[in-house]
């Protein structure tokens, strides 16, 4: 058996053996209500807590209105139930459902302007959001005002005359719920999605510029989270039995918040752990009664002082595991037949013959009054290195960003294989073939190298979030072919030796590299880089220029850049475009440049001024 | 009309609290980017103060309130030094994580200590209110607006003019640079805090004097309110504090008046996401923008 296997085996019954041994606890009475009640309100905050994790650790934005998700969930829920008039066994599954909608339905509409905002207003905007979700609940006359809900069927009554029986039922409800949501967010978190989401925790523009659609995967992973946090509010409402909106305020998502904290941000292991113990705590502590809170609130202080980035950090132990093994069990108990594995799968390359791949047309933008680009024509040709060169502040970079849709053009139009991209969002042009690297490098710092290439080829790939949760054969297929492709792209590099390691592990002439190679691996018709030498000593920077060639040969791409390294610049351009002022006012062959004397007048002064200065400078030596 | 008129002084008496308030949020965020959760409970320390000093001590207004503003920055600065200090190169949700501990464990000392059942504020001021036009005004009232409104100019003028200002935004604009100019980067930060926790305290009487009981958990409410405020004038711009202030206070006491009690907070919590959205930075901010 290999260690793969066994650590399906040992996941699968670590979690059985959990669940039968609480289970017989309850049903034969030895664990009586009050100690079943913490087990469920246990549960059902490490379903708050990881499904937090997914908005807070994974795609790293701080949300503060989560209990809101959750009340919405619990509302809408009870009403169902209490107004349905069947089973309790068939209309709590339903219930559920809609409680989860109704609360993705709410984070949908709040996060679309929400998630414009980051880091701290982000926050308070979520927070706004959760109190105004109270207040609405606290004057609806449907949700009973604020007096709330009440005579909610509760799970530990309704299943069975024996009490002891329903509250068991009541467990495992909310334990393979539990199991299913955390084992969702562990194999959404690695598939294509889950890299996209990280990838924006990482580095927001990288991950546009690598393709992710960044606000499409924000308002994704914002929504689910509330989905998964509706559900958890559910089985709350059917747990305790009324609701009062007074709850659900800003207190109960700061309390979640916490325990995400605690866990650590990100991992979903370190989330499980710390809500257990921080619902467990306060019960332990009943004992010395009022010192409790005052002593959960120190361990809370200390647990910060000592360990800053929670239990786990962003670590995890490994289930996933056990959930592909399920999943394949299953498949095979309900007689699915796995579709035959197409080989390897192989993203989609186009093929461009004509031999103009960008040009710009008097292309131009200003800030206020302030012309930072004007008039500037330029074109591309097939397989050509061209450099973009001028003194700081010439508006090389403002030009990048104009190419790359980061700035929006006032002027002219940018021509991409034939058609205009102006005015499309970055991630969109990166698709259709500008890749670009930055001044400042910008790689998923956090994430091994391999996953950071992989991150790039996620617009080429097609599986449905639901196949990475469920990691279906499409999922295998398609994650199968991009590992070989990024392999492949890693060793063209002489990388293949790091593709396990930390991206921020790499030394910094490694990390420029990778970042070369993330932009190829979006499969570009044309690769921008930002001053690719900048802070290489000259060694790195020989390499540097082998690879440029290299990049050239191997793949069909128009390369342009932006340098100051006369010698590199000099060294592979075939042809040089000099900017000044915004504008374009020299081109041609590195020796035509080298001689221009518009070129020679912007780099060191009009002729007058570059004679009195090299005088000076000659003077001054003497 | 007097009814309006009625309402709008009574917006200003409350938003000059929360204005108070929420210059101790501002400045903190301002210069160690940290959301200080436990401001709001300064407020109830000093509040307890002055029920201990008065009912076990016995001791006149004018030095309760000399002596409730000195115990507030006692704790502001032993909070910062003690609980704060350590987390400063932590990731920021570290700390705030941190603060939101020092704001429970303060709640439920004072729980410990006075129980839950709220005490009577042992000061009110029987001077008759003044009447201006047939508009009855409240001495308290008018001592709260002159009070804050004083108290904010002082603060500006500070900023502004003095040496230990001068440091704080040096401070507050580049931390790392601050300390290469010579500025003692720590003596800064504890002025800061020092500040924003007397002007609490300074609130905290203030607002005993309007909302006479003193419980546990009565710094949350203004402490959260005061927040939004700083948040919606721009959080770490001085003036902001003071202009979110305001509007908190009328719309809470419009919204009172005019559409219904019930809703007061809904509506604050709605023009604090309609600003947001419009202006991200709030109404004083400057909109800054990720250099790619």
């Amino acid at each position: 058996m290999n260690m793969k296997a066994k650590s399906y085996v040992l996941n699968i019954a670590a979690l059985l053996i959990v669940y039968i041994v609480l289970s017989l606890l309850i049903s034969t009475g030895t664990f009586n209500s009050y100690i079943s009640g913490i087990l469920a309100t246990t549960g059902i905050a490490i379903m708050m807590t990881v499904s937090l994790n997914l908005t807070t650790g994974l795609l790293g934005q701080l949300a503060l209105g989560h209990a809101g998700f959750m009340s919405v969930g619990a509302y809408v829920a009870a009403l169902i139930t209490k107004s349905l008039n069947m089973n309790f066994g068939f209309a709590l599954p339903v219930a559920l459902i809609a409680g989860g909608l109704a609360a993705a339905l709410c984070g949908l509409l709040i996060g679309m302007p929400a998630l414009r905002l980051k880091g701290d207003y982000l926050a308070i905007i979520t927070l706004g959001f959760g109190e105004i979700i109270r207040v609405v609940i606290e004057n609806l006359s449907v949700t009973g005002g604020a007096s709330g809900l009440s005579r909610i069927t509760r799970m530990s009554r309704a299943f069975s005359e024996d009490a002891n029986v329903s509250s068991a039922v009541q467990f495992s409800i909310i334990f393979w719920m539990m199991v299913v949501m955390i084992a969702s967010i562990f194999t959404l978190g690695r598939s294509r999605h889950g890299r996209a989401i990280i990838s924006i925790r990482e580095n927001e523009v990288a991950a546009e510029a690598t393709g992710i659609p960044t606000t499409y995967y924000k308002l994704f992973a914002f929504t689910l989270a509330a989905f998964f946090a509706g559900i958890a509010g559910g089985l709350y409402a059917h747990q305790i039995g009324m609701l009062s909106a007074k709850t659900f305020g800003f207190n109960k998502s700061i309390e979640y918040l916490v325990m995400v904290v605690l866990g650590g941000m990100g991992s979903i292991t370190g989330s499980i752990i710390s809500s257990a113990v921080l619902v467990a705590l306060p019960e332990f502590l009943r004992g010395f009664s009022e010192w409790r809170l005052v002593i959960y609130s120190l361990l809370l202080i200390l647990m910060m002082l000592f360990r800053p980035s929670g239990l786990m950090g962003t670590k995890e132990f490994s289930l996933l595991a056990s959930w592909t093994a399920t999943a394949t069990t299953l498949k095979r108990w309900l007689g699915i037949k796995k579709r035959p594995t197409k080989m390897p799968f192989t993203p989609h390359y186009d093929v461009w013959e004509d031999s103009v791949v960008l040009e710009t047309k008097n292309l131009g933008i200003s800030f206020g009054g302030l012309k930072a680009a004007e008039g500037i024509d330029i074109q591309l040709k097939n397989d050509e290195i061209v450099g973009l060169i001028g003194p700081n502040g010439a508006g090389k970079t403002t030009f990048f960003n104009l190419l790359t849709g980061v700035y929006m053009p006032t002027e002219g139009d940018i021509i991409l294989l034939g058609k205009p991209i102006n005015g499309k969002p970055t991630h969109l042009i990166t698709e259709q073939g500008i890749a670009r690297t930055f001044q400042n490098i910008r790689l998923f710092k956090s994430m091994s190298v391999l996953d950071n290439i992989k991150v790039a080829f996620h617009t080429r790939m097609e599986y449905s979030p639901l196949s990475g949760i469920v990691r279906d054969s499409r999922f295998s297929s398609e994650e199968k072919g991009i590992d070989i492709r990024a392999r492949e792209l890693l060793k063209v590099f002489n990388m293949e030796d790091v593709a396990d390691v930390r991206a921020d592990g790499l030394p910094y002439g490694q990390q420029r590299k990778l970042e070369i190679c993330r932009a190829l691996a979006c499969n570009p018709k044309v690769l921008l880089l930002d001053e690719p030498a900048a802070g290489m000593n000259p060694i790195e920077t020989d390499e540097l220029m082998r690879t440029i060639r290299l990049i050239r040969s191997r793949f069909s791409v128009a390369i342009l850049l932006i340098e100051h390294d006369m010698k590199l610049v000099m060294g592979i351009c075939e042809r040089i475009y000099v900017l000044n002022y915004g504008r374009v006012i020299a081109q041609g062959s590195p020796a035509a440049i080298r001689d221009n004397p518009e070129v020679v007048a912007a780099y060191l002064g009009t002729t007058e001024q570059a004679q009195t200065a090299e005088g000076d400078l000659a003077h001054a030596e003497g | 009309m007097t009814l309006f008129l009625n309402q709008l002084i009574n917006g200003l008496h409350v938003g000059s609290i929360y204005a108070l308030i929420a210059l101790g949020y501002t400045m903190v965020y301002g210069i160690v980017r940290l959301i200080n959760f436990a401001h709001g409970d300064i407020l109830m320390v000093g509040a307890y103060t002055a029920v201990v000093l008065t009912t076990m001590l016995g001791l006149p207004f004018p030095v309760v309130v000399v002596l409730v503003i000195l115990v507030c920055v006692l704790f502001g600065v032993l909070i910062e030094r003690i609980a704060y200090k350590p987390l400063r190169s932590s990731p920021r949700i570290s700390s705030l994580i941190t603060a939101i501990g020092v704001s429970m464990l303060l709640q439920n000392l004072a729980l410990l200590i006075f129980t839950p059942t709220p005490k009577p504020y042992p000061f009110s001021l029987n001077i008759p209110p003044l009447s201006i036009g047939g508009l009855q005004i409240g001495f308290t009232t008018v001592l709260t607006i002159v009070v804050s409104a004083a108290l904010m100019i002082l603060l500006q003028v500070l900023v502004a003019k003095s040496r230990a200002g001068k440091s704080m935004r040096a401070v507050s604009e580049d931390y790392d640079a601050a300390q290469l100019m010579g500025i003692n980067v720590n003596t800064t930060i504890t002025f800061t805090f020092a500040i924003g926790c007397a002007l609490a305290g300074i609130g905290s009487v203030l607002y005993g004097l309007a909302y006479p009981t003193v419980s546990p958990t009565l710094g949350s409410l203004p402490g959260l309110k005061a927040f939004i405020a700083a948040v919606l004038g721009g959080i770490g711009i001085i003036p902001g504090a003071m202009l979110g202030g305001l509007i908190m206070g009328l719309a809470e006491s419009l919204t009172k008046a005019y559409i219904s009690s019930r809703l007061s907070d809904a509506v604050v919590y709605g023009i604090l996401i309609v600003v947001l959205l419009f202006k991200p930075s709030g109404l004083l901010g400057r909109r800054t923008r990720e250099k790619v």
